[in-house]
């Protein structure tokens, strides 16, 4: 195996997926206008409440980390989506590449994405409602975003087995996916005012995990003794679970003739 | 040299839906395409061509049978395999946004190319495929001969051994369907690449393919050169002679060129294996017989319409 020829391929598509938001001005919305607007509006409305400054944070660092995730496993999800609206799945797959290059390129823009949206909503939050994205350290954050990124993968890739298996249909699911995940994880309010039955769910989902270790920084409690290890330990157990899941689908495909079906 | 090709016994069927019974597509197909030539696979749409070239180009499974392609499973080898072949669809389908020259750079560093390997092939096939003036315009404004253009540039940028051209022509018009058979020719006289291609186009199958294999509702009917194809399932041009005083006492038993004919009252109905070579002389030989001038119709090989005819 060449390592440069595997980087190229890789490159490829991160190439491709930054060509395809440069162009498409609604990919430049999705990191700039529903961000923003998220910030104002969530921002806003704990100034309405009346919300102390540590609540307003608490509410702040769930906007800014959804967001970011939203944002970054959305080249993933859509990486094969541009195909299936193009109808060009076909000539990817039967060009000699592996699912890792599609994934690695796809999810390098993701990341890039994701980062910058961290940034610009960072920058936001500090200006507009005195919260400070920094006060953890950089060691911290970067463990924090790492940990964001890892989900934005786990459900990009989910996305990608639903398009696989039902193309256009899945476009939907997208988004909602993600918003599903992120209301059970305690994004705006403590995993403790969820329902008892429900709280038990978000034990297994690892963003609930990372938002904890990120809160406890700002002086939230951290309810779980190890909560990176075990944010850790479901996202990569997620995401080869995920992949595995993703490669089965594709093993499918090949023999559904679904490929054909999404090329046509 | 061993087969480019070699196809046995191939099986594939598609289910509808959960307890619905699969369809069977490709049934015991059995195939064997020489190195360095043009095969056609011919047949009328449904007939299986497409499944039969997605299972040799890795984008299908088989259900039963055996398949190399290049010597290589394409089931256990589709990685090795898909770096040594390449594929046009009928309609060409890229992505809407990027230009002709993204795309050729696109799938060129999926097939490996970088740096000035990639800048020269690219220019390479720009020029080839006169797309030099077309090649910051995005795929969605080109229009369909430029699409099949750039859907022909692609499969020739990892230099295959193999090719596959899945009705290659279609939607193009007249002087680009020539050109494109020219090119088709000369890649393989020049460069020895192994073609396999499908078409309902009989007259381009004569023209471009050394050897046919005739495909009708997933099975191979008959497999050989054009001629003898065509001599053998009497396909071949329809001409109909009329007489206005009834028709003079003709027999076109052993006459060269005629596969088939009948004859009515009025009429006389021949099946030739090329009206554009065969027609004049016989024309000319019945004249000298016969001294009324028929009314003469010629309607060329209809693939399908001549297959339905002859198998039903």
């Amino acid at each position: 195996m060449n390592l440069l020829i595997e980087l190229n391929k890789i490159w490829a598509f991160a190439a491709r997926s930054l060509i395809v938001n440069r162009r498409n001005v609604f990919a430049v919305f999705e990191m700039l206008f529903w961000p923003g607007v998220s910030i104002f509006s969530v921002g806003l409305l704990t100034r309405f409440l009346k919300l102390d400054q540590e609540t307003v944070t608490f509410v702040l660092i769930g906007a800014v980390s959804m967001n970011t995730i939203q944002i970054a496993q959305l080249d993933l999800s859509y990486c094969l989506l541009y195909d299936v609206w193009s109808k060009s799945l076909r000539h990817e797959f039967m060009a000699p590449i592996r699912l890792g290059h599609l994934l690695g390129g796809a999810g390098l823009v993701g990341v890039l994405r994701g980062f910058l949206v961290f940034v610009i909503m960072g920058l936001l939050s500090t200006w507009l409602f005195d919260m400070d994205l920094t006060r953890p350290g950089l060691a911290a954050l970067t463990v924090f975003l790492t940990g964001m990124f890892l989900n934005a993968a786990i459900i990009g890739i989910l996305v990608l087995v639903l398009v696989l298996r039902f193309g256009h249909r899945a476009e939907v699911a997208a988004w909602a996916f993600s918003y599903l995940l992120l209301l059970l994880c305690g994004l705006y309010y403590p995993v403790s005012v969820l329902p008892p039955g429900i709280q038990e769910l978000a034990k297994f989902i690892p963003l609930t995990y990372f938002l904890e270790y990120f809160r406890h920084f700002y002086g939230f409690p951290l309810l779980s003794p190890h909560p990176l290890f075990y944010g850790y330990a479901q996202s990569v157990l997620y995401l080869l679970a995920s992949y595995g899941l993703l490669l089965l689908t594709l093993h499918s495909a090949r023999k559904r003739g679904i490929l054909l079906k999404l090329s046509e | 040299m061993p087969p480019a090709i070699v196809a046995q016994r191939l099986v594939k069927s598609f289910r509808a839906g959960f307890f619905k019974p699969g369809k069977e597509v490709l049934r015991q197909v059995d195939l064997r395409v020489p190195h360095g030539t043009i095969f056609g696979v011919l047949g009328p749409n449904g007939a299986g061509k497409t499944t039969l070239i997605s299972i040799l180009t890795t984008l299908l499974k088989p259900d039963g049978g055996t398949v190399s392609v290049l010597g290589l499973n394409p089931v256990k080898d589709a990685v090795r395999l898909r770096q040594r072949i390449n594929l046009a669809a009928s309609s060409a389908h890229f992505l809407w946004c990027l230009t002709v020259e993204e795309n050729l750079r696109f799938y060129g560093r999926l097939y490996g190319l970088s740096g000035r390997r990639l800048t020269a092939k690219v220019e390479e096939l720009l020029a080839l495929f006169e797309l030099v003036p077309h090649r910051r315009v995005t795929f969605e404004n080109l229009s369909t001969g430029l699409k099949q253009r750039l859907a022909l540039a692609k499969t020739l940028i990892n230099d295959p051994e193999l090719l596959f051209l899945d009705e290659p022509t279609t939607g193009l018009d007249p002087e680009m369907a020539r050109h494109l058979r020219e090119e088709i020719l000369r890649l393989n006289r020049d460069t020895g690449l192994t073609i396999l291609l499908t078409t309902h186009n009989l007259r381009e199958a004569e023209m471009l393919c050394r050897e046919v294999a005739f495909l009708k509702d997933g099975r191979i009917v008959a497999t050989g050169t054009i001629p003898d194809l065509q001599a053998r399932l009497r396909l071949g041009d329809r001409v109909w002679l009329s007489y206005k005083n009834g028709v003079p006492p003709l027999n076109f038993q052993d006459t060269p060129g005629v596969l088939s004919w009948t004859r009515g009252d009025s009429e006389v109905h021949l099946v030739l294996d090329r009206a554009e070579i065969r027609l004049a002389p016989l024309l000319t030989e019945i004249s000298r017989l016969f001294p009324e001038v028929p009314e003469v119709r010629v309607k060329e090989a209809d693939l399908e319409e001549l297959y339905h005819e002859l198998t039903h």
